[in-house]
């Protein structure tokens, strides 16, 4: 059964001559059947149909996963539009998710509707969520802390899980393997019967992964190979009364000899759900996560421990839901807690959490055509002020092709452990020293006792005062209009951050390096655009593009740019010179223009389909390298602009066998890392990864 | 100029500072005649007290130390700046990186003088002098590699105005 690669070849060809001559051929209307299908849960915690959604919403269905032969999410999220996967500026570091210029930090990412934990560096890595056994995933963009409390202030992403449906036993086999020695197989297994359901899922892949700088000792990313195992079950008690069990874990394997790098992830999520009468719903849930690594960093000669870190992070919420409705009006109230400890040893004692939470939100539709949503959230903590988080989006029909649609919502992130206990000397980085807020009082006194302290930099009253939340307001103005079969989304947005945290020096040490702690302090704006066009107008073709324009800059680096308080040096003759606004560039890791376009192609008389995305991203830097704690034009450390095409091909043979060919990256883009140290390079992307996929079903 | 030192990196740092007199313009064996002193990126200035580092010399003028933010032709005056002097656990030159006159870059390892930074100086003797460091690497490479360029040596502009009273440094 394989696939001739002529036949490949002519199906790609046959879509350029398509997409060419443009021809438009009558067909059924479907639309309206698609667009039914398109519910999302996410941006109100209640069932609602994408298209009257007053919010700027992505939805990724089960079809463009299955396509595109993806594995892992930070792979589909990055062809979304105004969704990037950034690279830490640290060469090696993970990827982080950037929604609508905010970085990952301050996005949530969910499953089922529960949190995901386990940040590394405020980092979450995406690519530990396999693609499997998903219905869609849905991105809500714009702060959502009023439905969500913490994190939602760039956007919540929420990874929705399929149920069983058929009452005979479904499922499915795949091996993928591509470059890198990438091995990914799965298996799943769905059965719904009665009033009993159940979904299994395995996992595993494994890789030799690659090097971006072969200048360096050892690679980018390590060889790892990691499991993923999850199980739901459905029950029906009554037609009031069902219950939902869903259990996932996950455990990864560095492979580093002679040190050591372990990952794993579990959560157990339990959820009751309850229609006392047809216009009320109560759900039930309780929910546990458990996020652990360890890592141990040894000397190649000599087997002496160079670094050790240890974390384990868990999470234990109990939340109840309700659900009234009054006509097509509907109230949601809802209340819960959150009890988060952490070990790590780099902190100096476990540390525990609690907070509680309430939440209302009334969606009504007023006079007709017109939708409003209104949302409050309380938050209490333990550790940092409360927080009060509204927000009010309103959507407006002005005709069944015109709808405007606007929000403003609030959105804040908790202090971190890290930002709150950190108690961190780098002994062999030189000995600069870093504390949390609650820990820095004590490792400052503690250090002067020792007599390492030359020189305090704060006043030392000021030491151990409560840090804030960081916090958001955001701001979204959209339109959609649709034209016969195209169909138009414009947003415009803005999100203004007051209290980012930072870190600053609190004293210098005698041995000449300094003692780091943290503070509110700055504030940031991103504003822009996105838009996104779709057009289905031809059978069986896809076509959409997307594009986002972005402006993110630091509002205190203005301000001193405004007063002429920042410098730089001429690289060549070492002048200094005063920089001018125009010369800022904005904080790391933005581009200014992001976009996307992709194609999906259907051959229904071959069974199969094709489909090719590009993704551009414009310049953006890296980090400042002159000193002047900004990224400007004098600094050497910007990427050029780039493209990456993916290319998947697929076709069904005997009615059970899909068979899946394509490449990432197909025209082997590289890049150039310029903070690759002289007579080095460091590339930004390993280049093209061809892939093959056998999948069956049964 | 050289400023070497010893020790660092968790040992006790030591060496003789090297000292620099604005009148000759010149590194200074005096133990008097002298303004500012360097060792490693540390600045000592001739005025208040030890600091308690080793091999320290010993203060016995009235120099001070103040840093501006500017173009280092836009300080032309050292009139109504206030000066600190060395006390003892610090220097007037605030010691750290991000602090006094230098960034500390830890993935490539090296010392980079702050743009923008302007050192002013009351010297030993109560006249004024102003300096903008513009590398700590021998011959000032415009990229200073930390592996292959000596550091510990300074390059630096400086404004001396000689005249007893006056404060103008153009």
């Amino acid at each position: 059964m394989s696939l001739n690669k002529n036949n490949l070849t002519l199906i790609f060809f046959t879509l350029c001559i398509t997409l060419v001559s443009g021809q438009v051929e009558e067909q059924r209307d479907s639309i309206l059947t698609q667009d039914l299908d398109e519910v999302v849960v996410t941006a109100t915690r209640t069932v609602r149909q994408l298209s009257s959604l007053p919010l700027p919403v992505t939805l990724i269905p089960k079809t463009q996963l299955e396509q595109t032969g993806v594995t892992r999410l930070n792979e589909i999220l990055n062809e979304q539009t105004g969704i990037i996967m950034t690279p830490d500026a640290t060469v090696g570091g993970g990827e982080g998710v950037q929604i609508q210029g905010i970085a990952s930090d301050y996005v949530l990412v969910l499953i089922d509707g529960v949190p995901v934990v386990g940040r590394s560096s405020g980092n979450l890595d995406l690519s530990r969520f396999a693609i499997g056994n998903i219905k869609q995933i849905e991105v809500v963009k714009g702060p959502s802390s009023s439905l969500f409390g913490s994190e939602a202030l760039g956007g919540v992403i929420n990874i929705i899980t399929e149920k069983p449906s058929t009452e005979k036993i479904s499922g499915q086999l795949s091996h993928r393997m591509a470059t890198f020695n990438h091995h990914n197989s799965n298996f799943s297994i769905n059965q719904r019967k009665e009033d009993f359901g159940y979904s299994f899922f395995v996992d595993r892949l494994s890789t030799d992964g690659y090097d971006l700088a072969s200048g360096d000792v050892g690679q980018t990313v390590n060889p790892f190979d990691n499991y993923t195992l999850s199980g739901r079950l459905f029950y029906d008690a009554s037609k009031k009364l069902d219950f939902f069990v869903s259990g996932r874990f996950f455990h990864q394997d560095f492979d580093i000899a002679p040190s050591t790098s372990m990952e794993q992830d579990w959560n157990l999520l339990v959820r009751a759900n309850h229609d006392p009468s047809p216009k009320t719903n109560v759900q039930y849930e309780l929910y546990y996560t458990n996020y652990i690594t360890d890592e141990e960093s040894l000397d190649l000669l000599t087997d002496e421990v160079l670094l050790s870190n240890d974390f384990n992070q868990k999470l234990f919420r109990p939340e109840v839901r309700f659900n009234q409705k009054f006509g097509e009006n509907t109230l949601t109230l809802g209340v819960g807690g959150n009890l988060e400890t952490l070990q790590r040893n780099l902190f100096a004692d476990n540390v525990s959490f609690f907070s509680q939470y309430v939440f209302s939100q009334y969606d009504f539709t007023p006079p007709e055509g017109l939708n409003v949503i209104a949302g409050l959230r309380f938050d209490n903590h333990s550790e940092y002020n409360s927080q009060f988080s509204p927000k009010l989006s309103a959507r407006y029909e002005i005709s069944p092709s015109l709808a405007v649609k606007g929000s403003v919502g609030s959105g804040f992130k908790a202090p971190d452990f890290r930002q709150l206990y950190l108690d961190f000397t780098n002994a062999s980085g030189g000995g600069y020293s870093v504390f949390g807020k609650e820990v820095e009082a004590q490792g400052i006194r503690q250090l002067q006792e020792n007599g390492e302290i030359s020189n305090l930099a704060v006043n030392p009253s000021l030491l151990g005062e409560r840090l804030n939340a960081e916090s958001s307001v955001g701001y979204n103005l959209g339109l959609t209009l649709k034209w016969g079969k195209l169909t138009t989304d414009v947003n415009l947005f803005r999100n203004d951050f007051t209290n980012l945290i930072d870190t600053q020096i609190l004293a210098s040490k005698t041995n000449g390096q300094n003692v780091f702690g943290y503070i509110n302090r700055e504030r940031v704006y991103t504003q822009g655009l996105e838009t996104d066009i779709k057009f289905n107008g031809i059978k069986n073709l896809n076509l959409s593009g997307g594009y986002q324009l972005l402006f993110a800059y630091d509002k205190d680096q203005e301000d001193s740019l405004d007063q002429g308080e920042v410098f730089a040096r001429e690289p060549e003759t070492l002048q200094t010179v005063r920089l001018e606004r125009s010369q800022y560039f904005g904080p790391e890791n933005r581009s200014r223009h992001t976009f996307n376009f992709k194609v999906f192609y259907e051959i229904p008389k071959w069974d199969a389909n094709a489909n090719l995305r590009v993704v551009y991203r414009s310049k953006f830097g890296l980090t400042d390298r002159n000193g002047n704690k900004l990224l400007d034009d004098f600094d050497n450390s910007f990427v050029d602009g780039y493209s990456l095409v993916n290319l998947s091909l697929g076709k069904t043979l005997f009615k059970h066998y899909q068979l899946q060919l394509g490449a990432n990256n197909l025209l082997d883009f590289r890049g150039n890392n310029p903070l690759a140290l002289q007579d080095n390079e460091v590339l930004i992307n390993p280049g093209i990864q061809l892939f093959t996929r056998l999948n069956i079903t049964f | 100029m050289e400023a070497p030192q010893t020790g660092g990196q968790g040992q006790p740092i030591g060496g003789p500072f090297t000292k620099f007199s604005f009148e000759t313009g010149a590194v200074t064996d005096s133990e008097t005649d002298w303004d500012i002193a360097f060792r490693g990126t540390s600045i000592a200035v001739n005025g208040g007290t030890a600091t308690g580092t080793n091999e320290e010399p010993a203060r016995n003028g009235n120099a001070g130390a103040t840093i501006q933010n500017g173009i280092f032709s836009d300080i032309t005056n050292a009139a109504g700046l206030s000066f600190d002097q060395d006390a003892a656990g610090s220097f007037a030159v605030p010691a750290g990186s991000g602090e006094g006159w230098y960034n500390y870059n830890p993935a490539t390892f090296t010392v980079t003088p702050i743009p923008g930074r302007i050192l002013v100086f009351r010297t030993h003797d109560g006249k004024f002098a102003k300096i903008e460091i513009v590398s700590y690497y021998r011959d000032a490479p415009a990229e200073p590699d930390a592996f292959s360029d000596e550091s510990r040596v300074y390059t630096f502009d400086y404004v001396y105005n000689p005249n007893e009273g006056e404060t103008a440094l153009e």
